[in-house]
């Protein structure tokens, strides 16, 4: 069986979340993997207790899976716009070069 | 076009589709997180050995599951509501055509220059070609012209259709008597598959949909040839 443009079958965490093909999700759960170990730690070494180490250990994936995907889907989007922005820029010079829409000729008829 | 025990979405074809892509990540991030939650929170009720039977009321947990799914809510609904009103928009198409639904295909007409219109029937499993899929291929494609805004107005001859092209983002109810409108830019070339998706009669699984985006140029040749057959 072939898969659409050559991507590998994902890994699906809890069997929904395709890790390996969607954009930000796998840094977003090492990040809150890691939230997660030292925010349970950190609590245990406060306190010493076991089961509150480990309900801080969740709240702090969570936490840090939400922040860092939200960063970095956030900043994904700028970098998306940016491209969109410079494919059309392209695009448009293309079109354009040496007829009197050419944007770049307009700057220069200003001077 | 889709691929067997597929889950997702099919890779998106234009920038809508791109759009609602993202932000099915975004919400399935959510939904992974709260069902880890609530993963947690069964495996932790199961296993404690502590029980309180005299809890009367408790007014910070209570707080805190009101305000925290509203905050959930909001983070959902923004971006959605940013790619409803999105799809909405109608950016000066360079193309209008008409999809007809009829029992059982589809007809398109192109009369922006011309009065070009043709039927597109499935075509039947014995007759496919080595390569061609099963149930999706047509006899004649919808060709458009890629990178440019075409406007689809959408009706039916008899019954209720619908016209759906995933890979574009696209589904409008075929009404008869009524003329719907979407649009889409089909963002790189290639032939994009849907199926009616409407339940229209005995052959409503066999009226497929064919778009098919090629170059401005091409486009122009393949209508010309179109108007010559005609």
């Amino acid at each position: 069986m072939t898969d659409e443009g050559g991507k590998n079958q994902g890994m699906k965490v809890m069997g929904i979340l395709d890790i390996q093909n969607t954009p930000c999700a796998r840094e977003s759960i090492l990040h809150g993997a890691g939230g997660s170990l030292v925010a349970g730690l950190v609590h245990f070494l406060a306190t010493s207790r076991v089961k509150r180490s480990f309900d801080v250990g969740v709240a702090g994936f969570m936490l840090t899976t939400l922040g860092s995907w939200f960063y970095c889907r956030f900043n994904n989007a700028k970098l998306r716009v940016q491209q969109r922005m410079i494919q059309d820029g392209i695009k448009n010079k293309v079109i354009y070069e040496g007829t009197n829409l050419d944007p770049t000729q307009k700057k220069t008829g200003d001077q | 076009m889709a691929h067997p025990t597929q889950l997702g979405f099919q890779d998106a074809a234009s920038p809508v589709m791109e759009e609602l892509l993202h932000f099915h990540d975004h919400a399935l991030m959510i939904v992974f997180l709260i069902s880890t939650l609530v993963l947690y929170i069964i495996i932790a009720m199961v296993s404690t050995k502590l029980t309180n039977k005299y809890i009367l009321d408790s007014q910070e947990i209570e707080i805190v599951w009101t305000i925290l799914p509203a905050v959930i809510l909001v983070l959902i609904a923004l971006p959605s509501l940013r790619i409803l009103y999105l799809m909405d928009e109608i950016n000066d198409p360079h193309l209008t055509i008409k999809a007809m639904g009829h029992q059982w295909y589809w007809s398109y007409e192109y009369t922006d220059y011309e009065n070009l219109g043709f039927d597109s029937y499935m075509v039947p499993t014995q007759d496919l070609a080595p390569g061609q899929f099963r149930l999706l291929e047509t006899d004649h494609r919808m060709v458009v012209p890629m990178e440019s805004p075409v406007r689809i107005l959408v009706s039916a001859e008899d019954v209720l259709h619908s016209w759906a092209v995933p890979s574009l983002g696209v589904k409008m109810d075929a009404v008869p008597g009524r003329l719907n409108q979407t649009a889409f830019i089909a963002s790189r070339p290639g032939v994009f598959y849907g199926q009616c998706s409407e339940i229209c009669g005995a052959n409503h699984s066999f009226m497929p949909i064919v778009v098919e985006a090629v170059p401005l140029e091409h486009f122009e040749n393949w209508s010309s040839l179109m108007l010559e057959d005609a």
